[in-house]
C-alpha cells in the first residue's frame, strides 16, 4: 500500500515540474501532504500510539489544510493565476526532472540503502531534485515557496522511512513543518497584504 | 478470436464516442452506427483526385488501413494467443502503426498544400514523442513478467498485490493517453475544430474523398479498437470462462468509447506549443513504472 | 595458395591509366568483377562452412612474408564489400556521363584508377593481418578516396573539404600507429594476433580506447564525425555510396576485430560504446532533420547508422562480460547485420540522390519538389530506401533493428542495476531514433519528391538511364528479400560470432526461427492484403466518375508553388525542440527603427553542426596565440642570430646557476 502511495506521491512531481497554474500548485501540495498522512500510518507502526497520532495530526493539520489555505488565499488576493516567466522552457524542464529521477536511482544504489528504506529514499531525493530545480528555474516568489514545500515534504518522506527507529527525526521534520507554515505564510499574507503586487514583480527584472 | 471481436468492437466504437460526446453537450446525437452509415455512403461514391499528387497518395491509404488490420493480427485476446504471437512483438506492433503513419504523412505531403504539410508535421511530431512512452511501458512489462510475447505477457500479469495494482493503473493509464494522441484527440487535437491552422488528423485527409476516406475512417475506428483490445488484456482474468471473458471485455471496450467521450467533452485543447511537453510526460511516468519494476526485480520490495 | 589471383589485378589496375577512354570503363569493370571473385568465392567458402581453416594465400618469391588471410569475420565483410563496390561500379557509367564534356581524359583515368584502388586497399585491411601492412592498406584508403573526393576540385570549397578529410585521417591513422607501437614495445610484434598476448599481461582498457578513438575516427561516431557530412556531398554520388556503405565501416570491423582479443574490462568498454553509439545515433540523426542538402542528410544518416551498428557492439562486449550468450549473438549479430543492410540502402539512396542531382542540378531541398513526376522509379526506390533506413518492417532495417531491439529487452534483466537503468535509456534512444528517422524520411522524400516544383527548372528533366537504375533495382531485390526471408542470412553472420567470440549461437538461433519465420509472414500478408485493397479499389472506382482538380487551397485561389510546406518549415518545429544541440544561423539583417526606407532584404538559414564549431574555436583560439608567436618570425637575418646569441646567454646563466 505504502508503494502505491509513494509512486503517486513521484508522480505528483513530475506534474509539479510542468504545470504553469498557481492553483494546480497550491492542488499539487496539498495532494502530496494527504498522501503523507496516509503514509505515516502506514510506516510508522513501532512508535507509540500517542507519538503517531501526533505526527498524523500535524500533518493533517499543516500539510492539508493550513499550507494549502494560505496558498489558495495568496493567490487571491495577488490574483496571480500564471507562471510568466520561466527561465527554463517547459519541455527542457521536464526532461532535466527526468534525468534528475534517474540520478537519484543511481545514488541511491551506489549509497547501498537498506531495501526496505530504497522507495523512499529515491524518491525523496527525487523530490529535493525537483525542489531545487523549482526555485532554480522560476522567477517568481510563489515558486519558490512551493518548491521549499517540496523539499519540506521530501524531508518528512525520507524520516518516515526510518521513523520506527528515531521518532525524533519525525519531530525535527515536523518543527520545520511549523516553522514554514506559521513563519514565512504568516508573514507572507500578513504582512505582505499592502504589497501585493510586488509579490508578482518580485526578482522580475 | 481477438480479431473479429475487434472488427465487432470497432463497428460501434466511433459512434459511441459520438454519442457520448452528444448527450454530454446536452444532445441527442446521431445513432451508433451513423459513422458506419457514412462510410457505406463514401464507399459508393466516386473520387477527386487533386493534380498535384502522384500514385503514393493513391497507395497511401490503402497501406495505412492493411497495416491496421495485420496489427490487429497481433494482438491477444485475454486467454488465447494472438494468431501472430512471438517473441519481441510488440516491437513489430510499434513499428507496423509507424508504418502506418509514414504512408499517411507522405500521402498528406503529396498534394502539395501548405495546411497538410502543416498536419503532417505535427503527426509526425507527436506519434515520435510518443513511441518511446510505449517501449519504455514494454520493456517494464517484459523485465516484470520475464516473457516478450504480448500474449505472455499478458497472461503472466496477474493482480496480485498492491504493487501490481499501481503498475496496471499506470500501463491502462499509458495505453488510454497514447490511444488518445496517436488517433489525435483531445488534448492534443480537437476532431471538431476544422480551422487547418490548428488540426493535426483532420488537416491530412482534407484532399481524400470516397473510396480513400472511406479507407482512412475504416482505419481509425479499427485503431481505436486495437488499443482498447490491449487495455481489455490488462485488465480481463484469465481464469473466468470464455463467454465470460468475451461479455467482459466488450464491455471494456465500451466503457473505454464512453471515457474517451468524456474526455473529449470535458477538456479544453492544450496549446499546440505544450503539445510536445504533455507526450513527453508520459514516458517520465512509464520510467517511474520502470524504477518500480526494477525494484521489485531485485527483490528490494514487495 | 598462389598469389598470383591477388597480384594479378593489382598489377593490371595500373592499365586503366593508360586505357583509351572508350573501354576503360570496361576495363575497370572486368577488373572488379575479377576482384570481386577472387575474393568473394573464398569468403563465402568461409562464411558458409566456418569450421574449415582460415584460408591464406602465401606470398610468392620475393615479396617478404606477408600473409593474406580470411577468416570469417573478414569474409563477411568482404561480401558486403563486393556488393556494394560493384553497385557503384555499374552506377558510375551512367552517372559520369554528363563530365565527359567537362572533364579530360586524364582527370577521368585517374578518377577510374582511385575507385578501383579504393576497393583493393579496403580489400586489403579485410586481409592482411600484419600491423604495418595494415596500416599501409589504411592509408592508401585515406589517399584513394582523398584523390576521389577531389573529383570536382575546380571548386574551393570541395578542395578545402578534401583537405581537412585527409588531415582528418592521418590523425586517426597516427591513433592507430600509437596503439600498434605500443603494442609492439610490449610483445615484440606488430600484428593484431599480438594483441592476445598483450590484452592477457596488461589493463585491457587502454590499448582499446586508443584503437577505438583512430578506428572511430574512421568510422564516424560523434564527436569525431566532423569530416562526415562535408566529405559526402562533396564527393560524386557513386563515391559517397560506398564511402557510407563501406569505407566508414572498416572502421567497425577494426574496432570488432580488436574486440575479439579483448579479455577483461568488458563493463567499461561495452558501457563506453554504448553510450557513445546512443549518443551518436540520436545526435545524428537530430542535425539530419534540419539539413537543407539532401546528401548532407543522408551523411547524417550514416552517422545515425554508426550509432546502433554502436549500439548493437556495445550490447554484445556487455554479453561477454556477464557471459551472457543472449547478449552477444544477440548483439552482435544484429550490429553487424546492420552493417550489411546499411550497405545496401544507404547507397541506393545516395544512388537516387544522385540521378536526381544529375537531372535538376541542385541538391538543396527548397528548390526541388515534384521530382516524383518525371523519374517516378527514382522517387519508388528512394521510397523503399527511406523506409528500410527508418526500420520499418517488412524491408532489412527492421530485422537488425529488431535484434537488438531483442537483445536490450533481454538485457534488462541481465546485469546490475546501473546496467538496466542504462539499457532502458538506449531503448528510449533506439525508439527515438526509429521517430526521428521517420521524421527526417518523412520530410526528405515529401519535399523532394511531391508535391510541385518550388523552382521550375528551365532544362528538359527525364527518368534516370537504365544502366543508373540496374543496380538500384538490384539492390532492392536483396532489401525484400534480406526483410522477407532473414534466417538466410541472420544465420552464417551468428556462426561469424559463435566462432570468434567464443559464444555458442546454438540455444538462441533456434529461438530466432520461428519469429523470424512470423516475420516473412507478416511481410508477405502486408503486401498481399494492401494489393487487395488496391485491387477492390481500382475495380470499384473504374465506373465511377472520376474528376481532377487542384488541392484545396481554403477558398484561395492562384496558389502557387512557394506556398507548400518547405523543408525548413517542416523541421522548424523540432527544430525549436532540440535548440541547445541543433543551432540554425540566420543570414538576416533586421530593418532598425531609423531606417524608414527599407532597403531589398534576403533571408536564408543555415544548420551549424555544434561540434564543428567547437573545433573550428578551438583552432581559432590556437591560431591566436601561434600569430602571437608567429612574430618572432622577422625575416630578417640579423633578429635571427639575436635569437642565437639570447639562447647562448639563456644557456650559460643556467649552467651558472648549475640548473642544467
Amino acid at each position: 500500500m505504502n508503494v502505491i502511495l509513494i509512486i503517486v506521491f513521484a508522480i505528483s512531481l513530475i506534474y509539479l515540474s510542468i504545470t504553469e497554474r498557481f492553483p494546480v500548485y497550491a492542488g499539487l501540495i496539498g495532494l502530496q501532504g494527504m498522501l503523507l498522512f496516509a503514509l505515516s500510518f502506514i510506516e510508522l507502526t513501532t512508535i507509540t500510539l500517542a507519538t503517531l497520532l501526533f505526527v498524523a495530526l500535524e500533518t493533517l493539520v499543516f500539510k492539508v489544510v493550513v499550507v494549502p489555505y494560505f496558498l489558495f488565499r495568496i493567490i487571491h488576493k495577488t490574483g496571480v493565476a500564471r507562471v510568466h516567466d520561466k527561465a527554463v522552457p517547459g519541455f527542457y524542464s521536464l526532461i532535466i526532472v527526468t534525468a534528475g529521477l534517474l540520478l537519484s536511482i543511481v545514488v541511491a544504489f551506489s549509497m547501498q540503502t537498506a531495501p526496505t528504506a530504497i522507495l523512499n529514499f529515491i524518491v525523496a531525493l527525487f523530490a529535493v531534485y525537483t525542489g531545487l530545480f523549482l526555485i532554480i528555474s522560476h522567477r517568481k516568489i510563489f515558486s519558490h515557496l512551493v518548491g521549499f514545500l517540496v523539499i519540506e515534504n521530501a524531508v518528512l518522506l525520507l524520516s518516515m522511512a526510518i521513523g520506527s527507529q528515531m521518532p525524533m527525526l519525525i519531530n525535527i521534520g515536523i518543527l520545520l513543518d511549523i516553522f514554514v507554515s506559521v513563519l514565512i505564510l504568516g508573514i507572507f499574507v500578513m504582512r505582505l497584504k499592502g504589497h501585493a503586487s510586488e509579490l508578482t514583480q518580485l526578482k522580475d527584472d | 478470436m481477438g480479431f473479429f471481436l475487434a472488427i465487432v468492437t470497432a463497428l460501434f466504437f466511433p459512434g459511441v464516442i459520438l454519442r457520448v460526446k452528444s448527450v454530454a453537450s446536452g444532445r441527442k446525437g446521431p445513432g451508433v452506427m451513423q459513422p458506419w452509415y457514412n462510410i457505406w455512403v463514401l464507399l459508393q461514391k466516386g473520387s477527386v483526385i487533386s493534380s498535384t499528387t502522384s500514385y503514393v497518395f493513391r497507395i497511401a491509404p490503402a497501406i495505412y488501413l492493411s497495416t491496421i488490420l495485420i496489427v490487429l493480427l497481433l494482438v491477444p485476446f485475454p486467454g488465447s494467443p494472438a494468431l501472430f504471437g512471438f517473441n519481441g512483438d510488440f516491437v513489430l506492433f510499434a513499428y507496423l502503426l509507424a508504418l502506418g503513419k509514414f504512408f499517411f504523412i507522405i500521402g498528406a505531403l503529396d498534394t502539395g498544400s501548405s495546411f497538410e504539410g502543416m498536419g503532417a508535421n505535427r503527426e509526425a511530431l507527436y506519434s515520435m514523442l510518443a513511441e518511446p512512452a510505449f517501449f519504455i511501458l514494454f520493456g517494464t512489462l517484459a523485465l516484470f513478467t520475464g516473457h516478450t510475447s504480448m500474449a505472455q505477457i499478458f497472461g503472466a500479469f496477474h493482480f496480485q498485490g498492491y504493487n501490481l495494482f499501481i503498475l496496471g493503473f499506470i500501463a491502462v493509464y499509458l495505453l488510454v493517453q497514447i490511444a488518445m494522441i496517436e488517433n489525435s484527440r483531445m488534448p492534443v487535437d480537437d476532431a471538431k475544430t476544422h480551422l487547418e491552422l490548428t488540426m493535426v488528423h483532420e488537416v491530412m485527409i482534407l484532399d481524400h474523398s470516397g473510396f480513400d476516406l472511406a479507407l482512412i475512417q475504416i482505419g481509425t475506428a479499427l485503431k481505436f479498437a486495437v488499443y482498447g483490445g490491449l487495455i481489455s488484456n490488462f485488465l480481463l482474468p484469465e481464469a473466468y470462462p470464455f463467454a465470460v471473458r468475451v461479455a467482459l471485455y466488450f464491455l471494456v471496450q465500451l466503457f473505454f468509447a464512453m471515457l474517451i467521450g468524456f474526455l473529449e467533452s470535458f477538456r479544453a485543447r492544450k496549446k499546440l506549443a505544450k503539445n510536445p511537453q504533455f507526450i513527453f510526460t508520459l514516458s517520465s511516468i512509464a520510467l517511474i513504472a520502470f524504477i518500480l519494476v526494477l525494484l521489485l526485480a531485485h527483490k528490494m520490495i514487495g | 595458395m598462389n598469389s598470383l589471383p591477388i597480384l594479378l589485378p593489382v598489377a593490371l589496375s595500373f592499365l586503366i591509366l593508360v586505357m583509351p577512354s572508350r573501354i576503360r570503363y570496361c576495363y575497370s569493370l572486368a577488373l572488379t568483377v575479377f576482384i570481386m571473385l577472387v575474393t568473394g568465392i573464398p569468403a563465402a567458402w568461409e562464411l558458409f562452412h566456418p569450421s574449415g581453416p582460415v584460408l591464406v594465400y602465401h606470398p610468392g618469391n620475393g615479396l617478404g612474408f606477408i600473409a593474406i588471410t580470411i577468416d570469417s569475420l573478414s569474409a563477411f565483410f568482404i561480401l558486403v564489400t563486393n556488393l556494394t563496390v560493384f553497385t557503384g561500379m555499374l552506377y558510375s557509367n551512367g552517372y559520369l556521363r554528363p563530365y565527359r564534356h567537362t572533364k579530360s581524359p586524364a582527370q577521368l583515368a585517374l578518377h577510374n584508377f582511385s575507385f578501383v584502388w579504393l576497393y583493393i586497399s579496403m580489400l586489403g585491411v579485410l586481409m592482411l593481418r600484419d600491423g604495418f601492412a595494415f596500416l599501409i592498406a589504411w592509408e592508401l584508403m585515406a589517399v584513394s578516396s582523398f584523390m576521389l573526393i577531389l573529383f570536382e576540385a575546380e571548386k574551393r570549397a570541395t578542395l578545402k573539404i578534401a583537405v581537412t578529410y585527409l588531415i582528418q585521417m592521418h590523425v586517426g591513422l597516427v591513433l592507430l600507429v600509437i596503439a600498434f607501437l605500443l603494442c609492439e614495445a610490449e610483445t615484440g610484434a606488430m600484428d593484431f594476433d599480438a594483441l592476445q598476448g598483450y590484452f592477457s599481461n596488461h589493463p585491457n582498457r587502454l590499448l582499446f580506447f586508443i584503437f577505438f578513438a583512430g578506428f572511430a575516427i574512421k568510422a564516424g561516431f560523434i564527436p569525431l564525425h566532423t569530416w562526415l557530412p562535408d566529405a559526402h556531398p562533396a564527393a560524386p554520388s557513386h563515391v559517397s555510396a560506398v564511402m557510407s556503405g563501406v569505407m566508414i565501416k572498416m572502421g567497425i570491423y577494426g574496432i570488432v576485430r580488436v574486440l575479439t582479443y579483448v579479455q577483461s574490462d568488458f563493463f567499461t568498454i561495452g558501457m563506453t560504446i554504448l553510450i557513445l553509439s546512443s549518443l551518436t545515433g540520436l545526435l545524428g540523426v537530430m542535425m539530419a532533420i534540419v539539413q537543407h542538402d539532401l546528401k548532407k542528410l543522408l551523411a547524417y544518416h550514416s552517422i545515425e547508422n554508426i550509432g546502433i551498428i554502436g549500439i548493437g557492439i556495445g550490447i554484445g562486449t556487455l554479453g561477454i562480460g556477464l557471459n551472457n550468450n543472449f547478449l552477444i549473438i544477440l548483439g552482435f549479430t544484429g550490429g553487424l547485420l546492420h552493417i550489411l543492410n546499411h550497405a545496401l540502402f544507404k547507397p541506393l539512396l545516395f544512388f537516387t540522390a544522385g540521378s536526381g542531382f544529375q537531372a535538376y542540378h541542385t541538391r538543396n531541398l527548397e528548390h526541388l519538389g515534384g521530382v516524383i513526376r518525371k523519374m517516378p522509379q527514382t522517387a519508388g526506390l528512394f521510397l523503399l530506401g527511406a523506409l528500410s533506413i527508418s526500420g520499418l518492417p517488412p524491408f532489412n532495417g527492421f530485422v537488425s533493428e529488431f535484434l537488438i531491439y531483442a537483445g536490450l529487452v533481454h538485457g534488462l534483466s541481465a546485469g546490475n542495476v546501473y546496467q538496466s537503468i542504462a539499457f532502458i535509456l538506449v531503448l528510449v534512444s533506439l525508439a527515438l531514433i526509429g521517430g526521428l528517422a521517420i521524421f527526417c524520411f518523412a520530410k526528405a522524400f515529401g519535399v523532394v519528391f511531391l508535391g510541385t516544383n518550388r523552382n521550375a527548372p528551365k532544362h528538359e528533366i527525364s527518368e534516370a538511364a537504365a544502366g543508373m537504375l540496374i543496380p538500384q533495382y538490384l539492390i532492392a531485390f536483396l532489401i525484400l528479400l534480406i526483410g522477407l526471408a532473414p534466417m538466410v542470412f541472420i544465420a552464417p553472420v551468428a556462426g561469424v560470432i559463435a566462432a570468434h567470440f567464443h559464444a555458442p549461437s546454438a540455444p538462441v538461433v533456434p529461438d530466432l526461427i520461428p519469429v523470424f519465420k512470423q516475420t516473412g509472414i507478416v511481410g508477405l500478408l502486408l503486401f498481399l492484403i494492401t494489393g487487395f485493397i488496391l485491387f477492390l479499389r481500382h475495380r470499384l472506382l473504374r465506373n465511377r466518375p472520376k474528376k481532377y482538380a487542384p488541392t484545396w487551397g481554403c477558398g484561395y485561389v492562384d496558389t502557387s508553388p512557394v506556398q507548400q510546406y518547405t523543408g525548413t518549415s517542416f523541421a522548424a518545429n523540432f527544430g525549436e525542440l532540440a535548440q541547445p544541440v541543433l543551432r540554425q544561423k540566420e543570414d538576416f539583417k533586421p530593418i532598425a527603427d531609423s531606417e524608414i526606407f527599407p532597403e531589398k532584404r534576403s533571408y536564408a538559414i543555415h544548420p551549424v553542426d555544434i561540434f564543428r564549431q567547437g573545433i573550428n574555436k578551438s583552432i581559432d583560439f590556437c591560431m591566436m596565440g601561434l600569430k602571437k608567436i608567429a612574430r618572432l618570425q622577422t625575416g630578417d637575418i640579423q633578429h635571427y642570430v639575436l635569437y642565437a646569441f639570447v639562447f647562448i646567454l639563456i644557456i650559460f646563466a643556467l649552467l651558472y646557476l648549475k640548473i642544467i
